[in-house]
């Protein structure tokens, strides 16, 4: 298994292949930032919850924001398998309050996040990819390592892996790579 | 090759994967209007176990029910071994807790390894077995007990609503006046195993081929080209012809869009002379549990042949798998 | 009227996360859905939620929203005949 980019996202840095992307804000509001930087054109990126928008903004600069690779085009994306911890707990507490009993006004947009494979969907959507989408509920990181090398065959040899967790506000972490099977 | 060895279906409809085959074949249904189960929802069809159960419990015991039917087969429990993984899909698990249920579960069987839950929306029962599958082909294990359920909740019911998705009176999927849709509760447990030995030359469903596809269109609506759907049944079918399939069991909601979407799907696959089978007007859609509950009707009412289970997801997210027994 | 028409937008703004918008972006009789707003089936289900929350109208038949929500003018409209809070 080879990585051909490698992200780490925590509240106050960003990784990019080992060098340090310089960023002002912090926690929500960096994933923000990082939008506008490196997307902007893309206004539902503001409904999504926060779990997606890391996902999101993870998957897009492995994906787009770096220098062309050398005599190849960007790889096409066969596979997109990422896990956490906590699922969608975050989102799913957001719900929770608009159901609390004599408030009752529940919210389709907050509702539609409270599943962790959004995520994946969100980035599926983005880049168009129509290969495979999973979200695995795990313990650690390491325990993904063999549910990725058991996915990735020949039909499917590139894929954006990894975990990303947002368990409460301004409390997330994300270290994900595009890695590809030769 | 990895072989079923045993399963389980516990559901209002019936305790065990027999009891739910006959209540499906006698015509009975779980589905019910349900009035004031949740407070403030609004009335609504579904199919719940009369008493509320509690998750960790309710799964131990379709485990305990499948593995009555493997043990049969293999020399002592597989639940403790360290060549054994445990596999819960489930998208709500126990009051939003997804992991935590599942370490019980293991727990509870003495089993040392650190269990995998799959979270894929409504197509993560058949994802769950999609995984077990590539586990046991690589090696890694020997036995997955690959375990379904989710419960109705408030919290569920009432994100159901305010997508104006739960149908008041019955499912009717594929109906030109069809309705949809009702959600239902249920555990299924599906055994694997990769032992030859474990089905001791008895005929046995082998589960041939799995895949998972993105629509890539939509987060809460199915792609009008059933395109992820379509890629699902394509993939499936390598190695074999549409006559070589005796029935598809689809994922038949009933809502406007995901019937559309599977025929069209279907069709373009090349499969819309192969008979189809729809449970949610039994089961309801059980959601985690939905892909395992009706893989085992599927095996079970056919008894042997070619089966192939199919189902979509909010996410974007389509999934099918298919197995044959000889 | 205006003084409703005002107060909508913002909420609309608010429910639908319109991070870059203030009211005075949002073009009374433009189109809400389409090459207007953009809006798409979950943001028509918000904005049910929305009328029922501060408006106290229900909404059950999704289909009556497309009338009801072709611009902000016509959803101020509907509101005001109709609302019980």
């Amino acid at each position: 298994m080879q990585v051909i980019h490698d992200i780490e996202i925590t509240t106050t840095s960003v990784l990019l292949d080992g060098k340090t992307i310089a960023v002002e804000q912090t926690g929500d509001k960096l994933l923000v930032e990082l939008y506008r930087r490196y997307v902007g054109d893309y206004p539902k990126f503001f409904k999504m919850d926060t779990l997606s928008r890391l996902g999101f903004i993870a998957a897009e600069l492995l994906l787009k924001s770096q220098e062309p690779m050398a005599n190849s085009q960007q790889p096409t994306v066969d596979a997109v398998i990422l896990a956490n911890r906590s699922a969608s707990i975050k989102n799913d507490t957001d719900y929770l309050a608009t159901i609390t009993e004599g408030n009752y006004y529940p919210s389709p947009a907050l509702f539609v996040y409270t599943l962790p494979n959004i995520v994946t969907g969100e980035i599926a959507i983005w880049h168009h990819i129509q290969g495979e989408t999973s979200f695995y509920i795990l313990n650690s990181p390491e325990e993904l390592k063999p549910i990725v090398a058991s996915t990735l065959t020949a039909k499917h040899s590139t894929a954006l892996v990894g975990w990303c967790e947002c368990s409460k506000q301004d409390n997330f972490y994300a270290k994900m790579q595009l890695i590809w099977r030769n | 090759m990895v072989y079923c060895i045993g399963h389980s279906i516990i559901s209002p409809l019936g305790e065990g994967s027999q009891a739910n085959v006959q209540a499906v074949r006698a015509g009975r249904s779980g589905l019910k209007l349900h009035t004031d189960r949740f407070a403030d929802v609004e009335p609504f069809c579904a199919s719940l176990f009369d008493t509320p159960q509690e998750f960790v419990p309710l799964c131990v015991r379709s485990v305990e029910d499948a593995l009555d039917m493997a043990v049969s087969r293999l020399p002592l429990a597989i639940g403790s071994l360290p060549e054994t993984i445990f596999i819960l899909s489930t998208t709500k698990g126990d009051n939003l807790d997804l992991l935590t249920p599942a370490q019980a579960i293991a727990r509870h069987f003495g089993n040392p390894n650190p269990p995998v839950v799959v979270s894929n929306a409504c197509t993560s029962g058949v994802c769950a077995q999609i995984t077990a599958k590539r586990l046991l082909d690589a090696g890694m294990y020997q036995h997955a007990i690959v375990i379904g359920c989710d419960l109705q909740t408030r919290f569920i019911v009432s994100g159901f609503q305010s997508f104006k998705a739960l149908s008041p009176e019955p499912c009717r999927p594929f109906s030109p006046d069809r309705q949809g849709l009702n959600l239902g509760e249920a555990v299924a447990t599906a055994i694997y195993s990769n032992q030859q030995s474990a089905i001791s030359n008895q005929p046995s469903w082998i589960l041939e081929a799995g895949s998972i596809h993105n629509d890539a269109n939509h987060l809460s609506a199915p792609s009008r080209t059933g395109e992820g759907a379509y890629r699902c049944l394509t993939d499936v079918m390598a190695g074999v012809t549409p006559a070589d399939i005796d029935l598809i069991g689809v994922h038949g909601t009933g809502t406007l869009y995901n019937d559309d979407m599977e025929t069209v799907a279907i069709e373009r696959a090349g499969l819309q002379d192969v008979p189809k089978s729809v449970l949610k007007p039994y089961f309801g859609h059980t959601m985690g549990a939905a892909g395992i509950v009706e893989t085992i009707i599927g095996l079970e009412t056919l008894g042997k042949g070619t089966f192939i289970k199919m189902l979509s997801g909010f996410g974007g997210v389509n999934a099918a798998i298919r197995l044959t027994c000889k | 009227m205006e003084k409703l028409i005002e107060q909508l937008k913002a909420q609309i703004i608010e429910a639908l996360n319109f991070e870059d918008m203030t009211p005075a972006d949002i073009d009374t009789d433009a189109p809400l859905f389409g090459e207007g707003l953009g809006l798409d089936s979950i943001d028509a289900l918000e904005l049910i939620m929305l009328m029922d929350r501060e408006y106290g109208i229900k909404l059950s038949d999704p289909k009556a929203g497309k009338a009801i929500f072709q611009s902000v003018r016509t959803m101020a409209e509907y509101i005001q005949a109709n609302r019980t809070k």
